[in-house]
């Protein structure tokens, strides 16, 4: 035993270390997620026996028009979600000082990062309050009534996005400082020699080495914006009306509420290929650059 | 540097610029300063619609004990320690194990495995609610602990296995080769060689493990739904549902569940920082 | 007693053949010494020999033993290598009784050998320090404490020196060569350094291409090289080569023509090349002389550039439309190593001259054709 122990442990033992962390993973997320798009083609409440209905799930969702305004709200998170690695950099680029006190503020500014979401979106609810709400004290300053931003179906989805920025900048905030202070002090130097300053620096010399972390930032933006969930289910839970409904919070209320349980896997299943897309050049990005080397 | 430093013998430039950084701080932490002393009012000021002026008194010791004494939050943030902790550790040690087998070990499938570690980590979690729960359901675990500590140990694990793997592959490759060389035997190896090495990325991967799990709210609505299991998070907005107009209290509860993720945060920064970045960018 | 053999042994890495039809047999207690450029298999064979690389096909065998599939820490080496591989997080001590600690050896035989060790190599004092707070010559010196620690059939070692400074690499030299006469053990050695080679070495093997191009004593290979590859590895500054043809042949003897009409006449030849057949001819740097003195050939040259390096003078001169082929240079320029200080005019014209027993003659396919030169005994 303990020979053949020893002349197989090289193998055996790499392969005992990593089932745990493999299998665990491989059950309860990819074959979950595997699993999402069988389901998809049953009806199914949850709890009774599943009925094969092949794509009549599929069907209904192309004729569903709550589809179609989740399908737009994902689109409108993810357009606004692009506002975040710009003004993250803008923001690493104002903190990218070495004042006394200036460490102290850096972190104070990535504060949102580390909020739960149920914070973030507890503090916005009451930032967009119409009677009592911070937006509706500064309209009032101008002697006007703020719009009640939640309830307003064209506004509302905006107004979610916004809470949502807020942690979602302070992310590429973290990123673009660790970026900025990667940065190749020699090139810098040679630019300032050449005579670049400001602006022409930025864009000529220092955001062609950001490439990597901008790369790395919109990444997690897009994800961040594919994902997007608790925001909705705690500021509106969808509403008013349905009208800031996005695909993964659709999914969850045909599930849990309406017990719509293939419906729902449906729906998920459209949130997968699209997000499939996008992990896949996420991946092949990643993975390129090590295939080189070895 | 970028952008140029403004030299140190500028003093009043410094000084300028400081006061400029500080101004923009409040601005962007305004909601949650506001909410902050909002949490110290009074009822009756509350009552008044004072919400984002100054408090005219501060209540912080009344209020504090009224969201511990007459909400089920305190039973809430026992029950997020009790999902979290053990889910951080699971993590730590099922990713220390993929990392090393991931970054230190040839064999056929290696790449596979790494990029569905890597994929499942990017997957909208909404993706496996449905099987997910009713896999918690089919063996009971349902609206129990474990169904959260499994899945987010599950989860987690994903990202933690790519952090993990990215760590060890940044090792001295010659290390390795010394320990085998040595006799060491794989166990010997992780045991006295790679676990030494990666307490930096243990004690960045605590801390991230710890704010994703502890700041969840999507599993704890769909996994749990009794008061005794449920996390902070969840327990959170309910209370928010319940104490409508009780401003104070909602903010002063809002606050306690802001505080662990926060208090960590400043307390591992470095680690917080390096984790983030380095998970991220070294991809 | 064969210490170690090498038989046949082939590795391939997916489509590139690193080593081809490796075989050597190493007695005990030779010290062996790899170079070769970059690339050319020699970690390659040193990592099989070790048991971190398998083989694809072939055999070795340690001390008698066939150790070809057995894991490294069961086959009787030790390895010392190139960054050292100290673990960080372990004291001196630590690092170096870590193979018995893992062979969960008694405590008492751990500390006796970590202390044998730490005294041959003056490490006494630095035993509870961590490797950070070392210098390099010292953390190499446990890297090999942690060799002699487990007192090993073979000692392996892998480029150890090449991060070192040049004049700690020059005392750890020394040191080694010491180090292997008190302890008389088998050691192969790894570096693209062939000072470190000549010095060393109680046998060269060089190595190009994943192919063992010459086994020798240091001073046979430099003085009797197989090949022109071998010729050119061993000896800085480089030897000179210059394309020929043969303008006659003749039993063992050639005349052979470079450029316009230097002519050199070679006798004893090992293999006697076609007339009309393009050859190499090769003359070391320490060879040639610049001036009048008699020689059985000489040539005009212009003097291009002059190094003085005090114990010597590198002349650098353009013999031009006679041209030297893969020179240190990187142009067509002879180099004259002279040995003593001695000024020239840049572009002062010269004549250089050499003996023409002291040239080499390569066939077209590298090949050594000229005769064996007698090698100074030591």
């Amino acid at each position: 035993m303990s020979q053949f122990w020893r002349r197989h442990r090289h193998w055996l033992a790499p392969t005992l270390f990593i089932l745990p962390g493999a299998l665990l993973f491989g059950i309860v997320i990819i074959l979950a997620s595997v699993q999402t798009i069988w389901v998809s083609f049953f009806d199914w409440d949850g709890v009774g026996p599943m009925q094969w209905v092949g794509l009549a799930n599929y069907e209904q969702l192309a004729a569903d028009p709550q589809f179609y305004t989740s399908l737009k709200n994902n689109v409108i998170w993810l357009v606004m979600f692009m506002l975040a690695p710009p003004l993250g950099l803008a923001l690493a680029l104002l903190l990218n000082q070495a004042i006394a006190g200036m460490k102290f503020l850096k972190s104070l500014f990535f504060v949102p990062l580390v909020l739960a979401s149920v914070t973030v979106g507890v503090v916005f609810t009451w930032v967009y309050d119409p009677t009592f709400g911070l937006l509706s004290l500064i309209y009032g300053w101008f002697g006007a009534t703020a719009p009640a931003l939640l309830s307003d179906e064209h506004l509302v989805s905006f107004a979610v996005v916004i809470a949502a920025l807020w942690p979602q900048i302070a992310f590429c905030l973290v990123l673009f400082l660790a970026g900025l202070n990667n940065l190749n002090e020699d090139l810098i130097g040679a630019g300032r020699v050449d005579g670049a300053r400001g602006f022409a620096m930025l864009l000529h010399v220092v955001l062609p080495q950001l490439r990597e972390v901008s790369f790395i930032a919109l990444a997690v933006t897009v994800i961040g914006a594919l994902r997007s969930f608790d925001m909705v289910a705690v500021m509106t839970s969808g509403g008013p009306f349905g009208s800031s409904t996005v695909l993964a919070y659709q999914m969850y209320e045909q599930s849990i509420f309406s017990y719509r349980f293939g419906y729902g896997a449906a729906i998920a299943t459209v949130l997968f290929a699209i997000m499939a897309v996008f992990i896949a050049w996420y991946l092949r990005t990643l993975l390129r650059p090590e295939q080189e080397t070895a | 540097m970028y952008p140029r430093p403004i030299p140190e013998t500028a003093r009043s430039a410094r000084a300028a610029y400081i006061a400029l950084v500080v101004a923009v701080l409040i601005l962007w932490l305004l909601p949650l300063v506001t909410v902050m002393l909002t949490s110290l009012r009074s009822f009756e000021e509350v009552m008044a619609g004072n919400y984002w002026g100054w408090p005219k008194s501060f209540n912080f010791v009344e209020n504090y004990t009224a969201v511990f004494k007459q909400t089920a939050l305190a039973r809430y943030f026992v029950n997020s320690l009790i999902i979290t902790l053990p889910s951080v550790v699971g993590v730590l040690v099922l990713s220390t194990l993929t990392g090393y087998v991931l970054s230190r070990h040839r064999f056929p499938g290696n790449r596979l495995v790494f990029a569905l570690f890597v994929g499942g980590n990017f997957l909208p979690a909404q993706i496996m609610m449905i099987p997910v729960r009713d896999l918690m359901v089919g063996v009971g675990l349902y609206d129990t602990y474990f169904a959260l500590i499994i899945f987010h140990t599950a989860f987690q694990t994903g990202f933690a296995t790519l952090f993990m793997r990215n760590f060890i592959a940044a090792l001295p490759d010659e290390l390795f080769q010394a320990a085998r060389a040595e006799g060491a035997s794989p166990w010997q190896t992780l045991w006295h060689v790679v676990v030494p090495l990666i307490r930096p990325a243990l004690a960045a991967l605590a801390i991230l493990t710890f704010t994703f799990v502890w700041n969840d709210y999507f599993w704890a609505i769909v996994l749990t739904q009794s008061d005794a299991v449920k996390p902070v998070t969840a327990g959170l907005n309910n209370l928010r549902g319940e104490w409508t107009s009780a401003w104070n209290l909602v903010a002063a509860a809002t606050i306690m569940v802001a505080i662990p993720p926060v208090a960590m945060f400043f307390m591992m920064q470095r680690h917080f920082i390096a984790g983030l970045t380095m998970g991220a960018v070294k991809g | 007693m064969a210490s170690v053999e090498i038989q046949n042994v082939e590795k391939h890495y997916g489509g590139f053949h690193a080593l081809k039809d490796i075989s050597l047999t190493i007695d005990e207690g030779e010290f062996i010494v790899m170079v070769g450029p970059s690339g050319c298999g020699k970690s390659t064979l040193l990592k099989t020999i070790a048991g971190l690389e398998t083989v694809t096909s072939g055999r070795l065998r340690i001390k008698e033993r066939d150790v070809t599939h057995l894991e490294p820490g069961d086959r009787g080496i030790a390895m010392v290598f190139q960054s050292y591989a100290l673990y960080p997080h372990m004291t001196v001590e630590e690092n170096m009784g870590f193979g018995l600690r893992m062979a969960k050896r008694p405590k008492a035989e751990i500390d006796a050998a970590v202390s044998r060790a730490a005294q041959i190599l003056r490490l006494e004092e630095q035993l509870q320090k961590f490797p950070k707070q070392l210098s390099g010559g010292q953390r190499q010196r446990v890297a090999i404490g942690r060799a002699i620690t487990r007192s090993p059939d073979v000692f392996l070692f892998d480029e150890p020196l090449s991060n070192l400074d040049a004049a700690l690499r020059t005392q750890m030299r020394v040191e080694l060569s010491t180090l292997h006469g008190r302890l008389g053990s088998t050691m192969i050695y790894v570096t693209h350094d062939q000072v470190e080679a000549m010095t060393m070495a109680s046998r060269i093997v060089v190595l190009n291409g994943g192919r063992i191009e010459q086994v020798g004593a240091p001073l046979e290979l430099y003085t009797n090289p197989v090949n022109l590859f071998v010729a050119g590895f061993l000896g800085a500054p480089r030897m000179n080569f210059v394309t020929g043809k043969v303008t006659s042949a003749n039993g063992r003897s050639a005349s052979v023509t470079c450029g316009d009409g230097l002519t050199i006449d070679f006798h004893n030849l090992i293999e006697t090349p076609a007339a009309g057949a393009t050859v190499t001819v090769g003359i070391r740097p320490e060879k040639l002389h610049v001036g009048d003195r008699v020689a059985t050939t000489s040539f005009p040259a212009r003097v291009r550039l002059t190094e003085y390096l005090g114990r010597e003078t590198i002349v650098y001169a353009d013999a031009a439309p006679l041209v030297t082929s893969g020179s240190d240079s990187g142009t067509g320029v002879f180099t004259v190593q002279i040995g003593d200080i001695q000024p020239f005019m840049p572009d002062a014209p010269v004549t250089i001259g050499f003996d023409s027993d002291a040239a080499y003659l390569f066939a077209s396919d590298g090949k050594t054709l000229s005769a064996a030169k007698p090698v100074t005994k030591i």
